[in-house]
Formats: C-alpha cells, sequence, structure tokens
C-alpha cells in the first residue's frame, strides 16, 4: 500500500507542473464567465427598476397625447415630465421611449394616432431616426425606416426608394413595405427596378399592407416581363387578388415561364381569372409539367372545367398516381351538372376500382 | 521502448489530440451560434406574426401527431393543438393501435364518425382501419386516423399520406407548444427564394415542474427534481449552443421528433420516414440533405431558437437510460445507413463535416471517453498511472463545465426563461455536478447502446411520463 501511495505520489509531482498552466487558465475562464454572468444580472435588476420608472414617465406623455383631445401635449409639459431626463444624452431612454410610442402608435388611429405623431416630432425623435438611415449596422438602417414609416415622416420617400434595391434584405423589406404605405399602390413601383429576391414573406407583408388600402388601378403587365422571377410571381398574385381578367393572356403566358415558381403561381392565379380557353391552356401543357404542377392545374379545373373537359378528365382516372386520380374524379364532377353520375358510370364500367374514390366524393359532397 | 510505454504514449497522446479537436470544435460552435442567434434576434425584431396568423396566402401547413395510449391525456392535448395561431392549419392525430381508450376518448368529445376516406398510399404504411370527421364545424381542421400498430414512424408516413399541405410539422402528442409555436415555425420556410428550406426545427425545452392548465403553459419553473433540472442544462446546451451554430453553417442533421416542419414533397420524394430505425428523426433528416445535395438543388436546414416546444423530460435514472440506449441506438443506425457521405467532399459541408463531427463527437465519444476512464482505472491499479491522462481528463471535465456555464450565459443574454436568480445559480451548480453524477450514467447508457446494437436488439423501450397534471398537483 506504502509503494503504491509513494509511486502515485512522485509521479503526480513531475507531470503537475506542466500542466496545471491549462487547467489554472480554465479555471480562470470559468470564474470570469460566472462573474460576468452575475454582475449582467445585478445590472439587469437595476436596469429594471430604472426602466419602470422611465416606461412610467413614457406612457404618461403617451397617455396626455392620446387621451387630452383638450390641451394638446406641448414642450412644457414635456419637460416637467422628463424632470432631469436629458433626451438627447441617454440614448436608452430615447430608444425605451420611441419603442413605446411606435407601439401604441401601431394600435391606434385617428386623431389619437395624429398627436402621437405630433408628439413624437415635438420630442425630434424623427431627427434621431433620420441620422440613422446612414448607419453602418443594417439593423439600425431598418428600424430607422420601420419607425420613420409608422410614424408616418413621408417627406422621405424618395430618400427611401434607393433602399428598395439595398443589399441587406431587411433594409430592402422595410423599404419596400414604407414605399406601399406612403404612396399605395403607386409604391409598388420598386417592382420595376428591384434586382434581388423578393421573399414570399415580404409578398405576403406587402399584399396585407396593400389589403388595407382602397382598391386601385395598377399595371401589372411590365412585370410579368421582369428578370427578376419572383416580381413575375408577385405580379401574378396581384392580379389573382385584384380580379385583373385583362391580364388573363399575360397570366397564361406565364405558364411558359422557364421558372417552375412562375408557372405553378400563374396555374393557380388562373383559379380566379380565367375564360374559356383556359381549360385548353391547361391541358395543352399538361403533360410537360411536373406531377405537383400536374396537381395543380387539375385542382384549377375543379373551378373551370365544362363537358368539353370531361374526355381529358376520364383519361386521367386511370394515372398512375393515386392523388391526379382523386383531383380528376372532383374535377369530372364539378364539370357537368350530371358529373357524379357520369362518374359512378364510368366506376362500373371500368376495370379499374375507383369505388373508394367515388365514396370519398361522395362524403365530400355530402358535407 | 517497451510496448507498454509505447500504449501508455499512444493512449495519452491520443486522448490529448482528440480533446484539442473536440476543444476547437467547442470553441466554434459558441462562436457560431453567438452569430446567428444575434443575427436571428435582430431579424426576429422586425417580424411581425400576427400578420401571417391571418393571411390566407401564408403557406398550408399540418400537425402530425402520433398517440399511442395516450387516454388520459388526449383531449387536453387535442383540443391545445387546435387552438394554435395559424390560419392555414390542419391536425392529424393518428392512433397508432392503442390498446386503451384514446380513439373512443377522441370519438365522443370530438363527436367524430367514421368518414369514407380515399387514401392515396404515397409512402406504403401499415392498414388503416378508419378516418374519424367531426360532424362540429368547429373542429373541421381535425382528422384523426385510426391503424394497425407500426410505431412512430409508420404512423407519421400515414400522416404524410393523407395531408394535403405544402408542409407538415410533426410532434409528440403529449408536447406543449406555444400559441405562436406555427407562426414561428413556418417563416424560415417563406424567407429566402435562393434556396428550398426542406426543413425547420424549433427548441424544446423542459417542462417539467412548469404550471401547465388547458394544454397550455402558464408559468415556467426550473424543474424540482435532479434529473429533469440536469436535462434542462442539456437542452439549453444541445439547442441554443449547437444547433444554432450548425444552423450557421447549414450543416445540422438532427431536427427533434417532438417538434420539427419538413417540406412534405421532399420528404415524399425521400420515402418517408424509415420504419426500421429507431433514430428517425435524424435520418430523416439525414436524407433529406442528401437528396438534395445528390441533386446539386441549393437547399437549406432552418432553426429557430426561440422556445415554442416544452415536454417533459424522465424522471427516472431508468427511463433516461432507455431513452440514450434508443438515441445512441438511432445515431449509429443513421451514420451508418449514410456512411457513403463520410469525408466525401460531394456532399459538401454534410460531408466534411457535420457527418464527421457526428461520427468522431457524437458516436464515438461515449466509447472513448468509457475506455479512457477504463484504461486510467486499470493504469491505477497496476501502479502505472500516468498523470498526463489524468490532468487531461480532469481539464476535459472543466472545459465541459465551462461550456455549460457559457450555455447558461447565452440563456441570460438572450430568452432568459428562469427569471430568478437563484434558479441560474441552481443551473450553475447543476453544470458543475453534471459531469461526475449525470454525465457517467449518461455514457454508461450510451455504451449500452452500442452493445444493444450489436446484439440486434431494435425495441423502442417504453417511455413512462408522469405526465404535467401530477407536476402540477405537487405544487
Amino acid at each position: 500500500m506504502l509503494t503504491l501511495k509513494t509511486h502515485l505520489y512522485t509521479s503526480f509531482i513531475i507531470y503537475w507542473d506542466i500542466q496545471t498552466i491549462a487547467l489554472a487558465g480554465i479555471v480562470i475562464l470559468m470564474v470570469c464567465l460566472l462573474s460576468f454572468m452575475l454582475l449582467y444580472m445585478l445590472v439587469k435588476a437595476s436596469h429594471e427598476k430604472k426602466h419602470t420608472h422611465w416606461r412610467l414617465i413614457s406612457d404618461s406623455l403617451i397617455h396626455k397625447a392620446v387621451f387630452d383631445d383638450d390641451d394638446r401635449i406641448d414642450e412644457e409639459f414635456i419637460q416637467m415630465t422628463l424632470g432631469t431626463i436629458n433626451l438627447k444624452k441617454n440614448k436608452y431612454f430615447r430608444k425605451l421611449l420611441t419603442g413605446e410610442i411606435i407601439s401604441a402608435k401601431k394600435n391606434i388611429t385617428g386623431a389619437a394616432a395624429e398627436n402621437l405623431i405630433y408628439l413624437y416630432r415635438l420630442l425630434n425623435l424623427d431627427k434621431y431616426a433620420i441620422k440613422n438611415l446612414n448607419n453602418l449596422r443594417w439593423y439600425v438602417r431598418a428600424r430607422a425606416i420601420h419607425e420613420l414609416t409608422t410614424m408616418q415622416i413621408s417627406g422621405l420617400v424618395d430618400h427611401l426608394h434607393l433602399f428598395t434595391n439595398d443589399s441587406n434584405e431587411y433594409v430592402r423589406m422595410e423599404a419596400q413595405s414604407a414605399l406601399v404605405q406612403f404612396n399605395g399602390f403607386e409604391g409598388l413601383s420598386f417592382l420595376d427596378t428591384v434586382a434581388y429576391p423578393i421573399s414570399d414573406w415580404q409578398q405576403i407583408k406587402l399584399l396585407q399592407l396593400l389589403s388595407l388600402l382602397p382598391p386601385s388601378t395598377f399595371d401589372t403587365a411590365p412585370w410579368f416581363q421582369s428578370e427578376n422571377s419572383t416580381v413575375v410571381v408577385f405580379a401574378l398574385k396581384l392580379a389573382r387578388n385584384y380580379n385583373r381578367f385583362e391580364q388573363h393572356d399575360a397570366i397564361a403566358k406565364c405558364l411558359d415561364h422557364s421558372e417552375p415558381k412562375v408557372r405553378l403561381e400563374a396555374i393557380l392565379c388562373l383559379n380566379e381569372i380565367y375564360t374559356d380557353e383556359t381549360s385548353d391552356h391547361l391541358i395543352g401543357r399538361f403533360l410537360k409539367e411536373s406531377l405537383k404542377h400536374q396537381l395543380a392545374m387539375i385542382r384549377v379545373m375543379q373551378t373551370l372545367g365544362t363537358e368539353r373537359d370531361i374526355l381529358f378528365l376520364t383519361d386521367l382516372l386511370n394515372h398512375e398516381s393515386d392523388q391526379l386520380k382523386l383531383d380528376a374524379a372532383r374535377a369530372l364532377v364539378n364539370a357537368s351538372k350530371n358529373g357524379m353520375a357520369s362518374l359512378e358510370a364510368y366506376s362500373k364500367q371500368s376495370e379499374q376500382d375507383i369505388t373508394e374514390i367515388v365514396m370519398h366524393i361522395k362524403r365530400e359532397m355530402s358535407v | 521502448m517497451s510496448w507498454q510505454t509505447f500504449l501508455l504514449h499512444a493512449f495519452t497522446y491520443g486522448i490529448l489530440v482528440y480533446s484539442m479537436i473536440l476543444l476547437t470544435f467547442y470553441l466554434l460552435i459558441g462562436s457560431f451560434s453567438i452569430l446567428e442567434t444575434r443575427s436571428y434576434l435582430h431579424k426576429n425584431s422586425f417580424t411581425d406574426y400576427r400578420m401571417l396568423a391571418s393571411s390566407s396566402e401564408a403557406p398550408t401547413m399540418t400537425i402530425l401527431a402520433p398517440a399511442y395510449n395516450e387516454g388520459p391525456t388526449i383531449i387536453e392535448n387535442v383540443r391545445s393543438l387546435l387552438s394554435l395561431h395559424y390560419n392555414n392549419l390542419d391536425v392529424i392525430i393518428i392512433n397508432d393501435g392503442s390498446k386503451d381508450d384514446t380513439l373512443e376518448q377522441l370519438i365522443k368529445a370530438y363527436d367524430l364518425y367514421k368518414a369514407d376516406f380515399y387514401v392515396t398510399q404515397l409512402i406504403k404504411t401499415k392498414t388503416v382501419k378508419g378516418i374519424y370527421r367531426s360532424h362540429n364545424p368547429v373542429y373541421r381542421k381535425l382528422t384523426v386516423i385510426d391503424k394497425e400498430n407500426g410505431g412512430k414512424a409508420d404512423a407519421l408516413n400515414v400522416g404524410i399520406n393523407i395531408a394535403r399541405s405544402d408542409y407538415f410539422v410533426c410532434i409528440d402528442v403529449d408536447c406543449v407548444l406555444e400559441q405562436d409555436a406555427i407562426l414561428k415555425l413556418a417563416k424560415p420556410f417563406m424567407e429566402t427564394s435562393t434556396h428550398r428550406v426542406i426543413a425547420a426545427g424549433g427548441v424544446v425545452r423542459v417542462a417539467n415542474s412548469c404550471e401547465i392548465e388547458g394544454g397550455r403553459l402558464v408559468k415556467v419553473h426550473l424543474p424540482k427534481k435532479f434529473l429533469p433540472r440536469i436535462q434542462t442544462l442539456e437542452y439549453i446546451r444541445a439547442f441554443l449552443l449547437s444547433r444554432m451554430a450548425w444552423t450557421r453553417l447549414n450543416g445540422l442533421l438532427l431536427i427533434s421528433g417532438a417538434f420539427g416542419a419538413f417540406d412534405r414533397e421532399i420528404v415524399i420524394a425521400c420515402g418517408g420516414y424509415h420504419t426500421d430505425t429507431v433514430g428517425e428523426d435524424m435520418e430523416l433528416v439525414v436524407r433529406m440533405r442528401r437528396y438534395m445535395e445528390e441533386r446539386e438543388e441549393p437547399y437549406k436546414v432552418g432553426f429557430i431558437p426561440d422556445p415554442l416546444c416544452w415536454t417533459e423530460a424522465p424522471s427516472s435514472y431508468r427511463i433516461l437510460g432507455r431513452q440514450r440506449n434508443r438515441w445512441t441506438r438511432g445515431t449509429i443506425e443513421t451514420l451508418r445507413s449514410h456512411k457513403k457521405m463520410f469525408f466525401n467532399p460531394n456532399y459538401g459541408i454534410l460531408g466534411m463535416l457535420s457527418y464527421p463531427y457526428w461520427f468522431f463527437f457524437e458516436f464515438l465519444a461515449p466509447i472513448i471517453e468509457f475506455l479512457g476512464t477504463l484504461g486510467i482505472i486499470i493504469y491505477f491499479f497496476t501502479y502505472a498511472i500516468n498523470w498526463s491522462a489524468v490532468v487531461i481528463m480532469i481539464i476535459v471535465i472543466c472545459i465541459g463545465i465551462l461550456y455549460s456555464i457559457f450555455a447558461i450565459l447565452m440563456e441570460v443574454l438572450t430568452y432568459n426563461q428562469y427569471k430568478q436568480r437563484k434558479d441560474i445559480l441552481k443551473l450553475v451548480l447543476v453544470a458543475i455536478l453534471e459531469p461526475f453524477i449525470f454525465h457517467p450514467f449518461v455514457v454508461w447508457s450510451a455504451v449500452l447502446g452500442n452493445i444493444s446494437l450489436l446484439r440486434k436488439q431494435n425495441s423502442w423501450g417504453e417511455m413512462t411520463r408522469q405526465g404535467f397534471a401530477t407536476d402540477k398537483k405537487s405544487r
């Protein structure tokens, strides 16, 4: 036992010195991380108290601006409420106050919203946002655009137009949204020049913003020719949402676009904007398309299919894809008044068992 | 040099080199996760999810929730799923041959009838016994499928066959989702036009001791019991650091089976979930990535750090051991199925970095750790103790603790779910204790997983849960 102890002791001493430094370094790092974390939590807790006080001040200013119609907020009231807080020097308070005003503005409209804008300008917060438009950090620039848009500082529209083609997607998205909010449908002019893709997310956002505006005339035709395929997709969505029936032929042309996403959107668009010839356009291109697009086409045929298309749809009941068979059967049922009877008759005479499909469609129709 | 000395040196330096590479990865993971989380938080500050909640343009999504013997909680869980905020959402519950009254309860509570339904066999599955829809239009989003028992993967495949949406979200039916979970998970699929986002995952958090009411998370608490608490730290480390870092590199291989969204078209093209593996979640992601790589189509796997899904972590060593055993087998099975990608430059980051990382530091790490510890013990008793190896081991343990503390710091700086200072201190204490109490057990379970696989034991392992209600009562 003594031998083991001695051996362990001597060998331990030899190796200890070499690696002590590494171990000590890690322990020091650990202590530093822990200290930083504790310090952060302490500072955060103390800031929390300060923030509660600042929030009360902000609420008081916003409350006065929103609810006091008779006595419009003035500089004297602001000075009195702010007390010793210097808005120019205290950027943390400024950030908090701006955030509170923006948040309040998003939830109110009318005279109260006007008063909030007045307060925002009286506090000169717009000056800081304008200054931030040239900041090197993208999120500061994007936030500045968002802020100026929410507070309807409209004198900068031309300047914001430059940002619609910014290399940063968030700056770009905020600028594009800003243009639509300031100029309505005319704001969509950025689609003429935008070189970067417009994400699906941004398209949803723009459509949502446009849905808040009264419908207006705008020409989607030039955008169908855009080299930016996402612009074409967006133009198709616009045409669909705003029932641009006069664009039918241009939309049908998009069925031959090289970009699959454009072709798919064109198919979906034809579900809303169609003529007697639309099904011919779809049938003519059916075999060239992928299964995904074929399914989309057949779903459109459920809306616009007529007795002329029965033969084509009946053929599809022998397709290898079960999903396509089901959709074709649906389209067949909708294609004529006696669609269901035709399908049942086909089911009886066909070698292929489509009884389950017939039952499925019957159940759908009964709901 | 005698062979014993050679062996001793090879052992020591081998462990040293391995540790150095692991340390480098820790540093990289820490750095990348900071960058990715910062970037996400900035981007997220511009996002108005309310806009998506009401939009008819939002992509269609279907929640797929396999249920097996979930009778006691199924009604509440489904109600919670039906109340999620998302416009174009369907919910499919797949009763995977439950032996209890799961189906009967659903039929009664949601006024279901057996509907004539043409099931398209896009992916081959076990027999579907019936499809149920509700008479009540309030539950028009709900579909319940009754099928022969075939395991989670088979149940999900049935759901994929029946769903009609662009994307599906697979969840464990007993998980609690945040109300805006689907909105947030849908966003990555719409963000980019240059790459196709094939899957997206969200953070899963430990719900033990949290207050759950009506299937909704009301208040977050740090688990009271030691084992779930230690897993809380483990989850923070895995989700906030590792997955965020791999997302930055577009090298993420795993999206938790408890909560993840997938592009249905790609999943079908890949053949759906494999039913012959216990790691079906990881296997599917790897197969989808491989599919995209082989077609040279630009793609991404997204991940968002918001805590969106809360799950009950095992609170007994028996259940935890089974879970870790299964995870190990799942990892090995996946790596084995896709060994073609190992250091294969044709697969880019996937072949050159993600796969080797998983091979060396997820699959091999427990084995090396186990053998290393065993070696030190043997040397100790044969008087050939190599202190250098011991100190390296101490250093590795300290680095592990340091990494955990960094994860806690990231949590404090970002989502800060545990608001009380004492909770954070408890987590730090857990980080210090973990390498001595919890980690050896995890390593041992992984070793057992390897042995189980060699013995061809392929069972899922029963996962008994206590249920949130028990926790709530105990409060």
